[in-house]
């Protein structure tokens, strides 16, 4: 199957600071590194050094958190141009964002907000992401979120929602799995029945995360995306249903908060690639079978 | 002082720099380090790479956007930090 | 019916604990849920405040982790972050602390922020190759007079009427040292190549390089430096010089050098 992304059928890790030295030092196997593009839209220094080294050794995802797709108001031509000059710069195997917005009125909030679906928000959305594919060249790979509330005003259905903005942009989707979960469980949904909808033939890669519980105000179970900790056997099982629909794909485990030492991250890529290795002929492991 | 004179007056200091320093152009910098050492003083660099706010595209259930209330005071190091014999906060002004 | 959500009213909720929750928002229950916005609430908030704390380490230890936090959200409240370069946020937290009644009892908390700001735009800034001594070495006295400097695009000067920049090397060790006087210190921030570097600056030579940051001409700079009778132009120039300071000297109008 033709993938919308370069990026190589194997587990990859987030590219942490704490990290840097030890991973030029060791060139640990690890598929892939990905970075938030914000982190690395400095004029010089560190980052870009220890960028430069490590995208000799590996593909680099480049993960934008900041460009506001999702916002009603528009798209930040600067920071536009700070994503062309990463791309040109250090030449990575995908490009993706959220399907969020995070920018209102000039002030940045630093998090992921939801947008309601509906025909005018989807088609912001359609026009905000054919202008970053037109300005940037390249196809990118849109993701679907966390959500905690959903909004009246909705009509369309997430996956219908992301499936016509594909369609009619020629996006590619980045399919994380832990926000299936998170998702599906705060809003009553079954993530299998998620998983089986989505337009797996779309997905340039895969998130995998660890999420945090808690409860709402009605005592209902509410999972929050925290990225904090190992991923949870819940979503590993989501995860290998997920392959044995779409084969091997390259997926990344996110681990941004209390980031642990990278052997911890290296063993959690390692579950991923074990996973992986149970579909590369169409098998499925039986652990999660 | 007009320029010239400046100039004069300095060149002398400069020279003596120099030589001091017991350097010639070109420099080696290995004499560069020696030098750096002599000037004022380095301190000691906190961890380059720990170093930074990031980004974040995860969540957190940490809880805290309603405390806001003014009720903590200054209770860290400058509680016990010794800063020229005195030790402690520093009489308000 | 339902009810249009407005991205104007939900960013307005988002720092505005005491706001009602944005018309629109619901949950699967078919009713809008306090707790399920506070999510996005705590998400923001955390994720500034814990900006902050990674670019204001030794602010941090110098009050503690509740007071920096309460600080933060004060700050938080006042000023959003204006990009999505969330390194770049928190540039105005030093003139925040300083308006502060409470932090009256450590009045050099500003100015120890103000250098880890100073720190991180080092960290960040364009690399250049510093100017070669030799290049001084090679320069007509005259010419070098009427000239002033370019700093390098990481350096920086600060001022402070407290010894801010051993009260900053007391903290990157654990236990934290003490600091020996309490006088001024002129410190220079900058990252002559992989490194950002902090050194405290000699005394004497506090008004010459400010002078120099300021634009002025090595020449004025000297004269404004002149009353101290320690002060000696050949070794501040060359120490300036030989830490990376300068990336290039540049023609200084006659109208400055007086």
């Amino acid at each position: 199957m033709l993938r919308p992304s370069a990026l190589p059928p194997r587990a990859g890790l987030g590219l942490k600071p704490a990290h840097y030295a030890d991973i030029i030092e060791s060139k640990p196997d690890v598929g892939f590194f990905e970075v938030h593009a914000e982190n690395y839209m400095g004029d010089g220094g560190p980052p870009h050094r220890y960028l430069e080294a490590i995208s000799e050794h590996y593909p680099i995802s480049l993960h934008g958190v900041g460009l506001s797709i999702g916002a009603e108001g528009p798209l930040d031509k600067a920071h536009l141009a700070r994503l062309k000059s990463l791309i040109d710069r250090y030449r990575p195997a995908s490009f993706s964002e959220h399907l969020a917005w995070s920018t209102h009125d000039s002030a940045f909030f630093n998090d992921l907000l939801p947008l309601p679906y509906t025909p005018q928000t989807r088609d912001r959305v359609v026009s905000h992401v054919d202008e970053v594919q037109q300005f940037l060249g390249q196809r990118m790979l849109l993701e679907n979120p966390s959500t905690y509330v959903l909004f009246e005003e909705s009509t369309i259905d997430e996956i219908d929602f992301l499936a016509d903005v594909c369609e009619r942009t020629g996006c590619g989707l980045l399919l994380d799995v832990n926000n299936v979960m998170v998702s599906s469980v705060n809003h009553r949904l079954d993530p299998v029945a998620y998983i089986d909808r989505f337009p797996v033939e779309r997905v340039g890669e895969i998130h995998l995360a660890g999420y945090d519980e808690a409860v709402d105000g009605a005592g209902d179970r509410l999972l929050i995306d925290a990225h904090a900790s190992p991923v949870l056997d819940d979503v590993f099982s989501l995860y290998d249903h997920t392959l044995s629909r779409c084969g091997p794909v390259a997926t990344l485990i996110e681990w941004d908060n209390n980031v642990p030492d990278f052997e911890t991250l290296f063993a959690e890529a390692r579950r991923a690639e074990a996973v992986m290795e149970g579909h590369q002929s169409g098998k499925t492991l039986s652990k999660f079978a | 002082m007009n320029r010239q004179t400046l100039a004069l007056a300095l060149a002398g200091s400069l020279a003596t720099a120099f030589a001091t320093a017991a350097v010639a152009a070109p420099l080696a910098p290995e004499k560069m380090e020696g030098m750096e050492k002599c000037y004022g003083i380095s301190l000691a660099g906190q961890n380059d790479c720990a170093a930074g706010a990031g980004t974040t595209c995860a969540g957190t259930s940490t809880k805290d956007y309603q405390a806001n209330a003014w009720k903590a005071v200054p209770a860290g190091t400058c509680t016990t930090m010794e800063v020229d014999g005195h030790k402690g906060m520093l009489e308000a002004m | 019916m339902s009810a249009a959500s407005s991205q104007s009213e939900f960013a307005a909720a988002l720092l505005d604990p005491a706001a009602t929750l944005p018309a629109g928002v619901t949950t699967m229950r078919g009713s809008a849920d306090a707790a399920r916005f506070d999510v996005y609430r705590n998400n923001v908030m955390v994720s500034l405040i814990t900006a902050l704390e990674q670019k204001f380490p030794v602010s941090r230890k110098l009050v503690g982790d509740a007071f920096f936090k309460q600080m933060a959200r004060g700050f938080i409240r006042q000023e959003r972050p204006r990009s999505p370069l969330i390194f770049q946020y928190g540039d105005g937290f030093p003139e925040f602390i300083d308006d502060l009644e409470t932090t009256r009892g450590v009045p050099y908390l500003g100015d120890v922020a103000r250098l880890e700001v100073l720190w991180m735009r080092a960290y960040h800034a364009a690399d250049a190759t510093p100017l070669d001594i030799a290049a001084i070495a090679g320069t007509d006295p005259e010419i070098l007079v009427g000239s002033g400097i370019v700093p390098m695009p990481s350096a920086s000067l600060l001022r402070s009427d407290w010894p801010v920049g051993s009260i900053w090397a007391a903290h990157q060790q654990d236990p934290v040292a003490s600091v020996a006087h309490s006088g001024p210190e002129t410190i220079l921030v900058l990252r002559p190549q992989a490194d950002v570097r902090v050194h405290i600056v000699p005394p004497q030579d506090g008004n010459f390089a400010a002078t120099l940051f300021a634009g002025k001409s090595l020449g004025g700079a000297a004269q404004a430096a002149s009353h101290d009778a320690s002060f000696d132009f050949g070794s501040a120039l060359v120490g300036l010089v030989s830490l990376g300071t300068v990336l290039r000297l540049q023609p200084i109008s006659e109208g400055d050098n007086s």
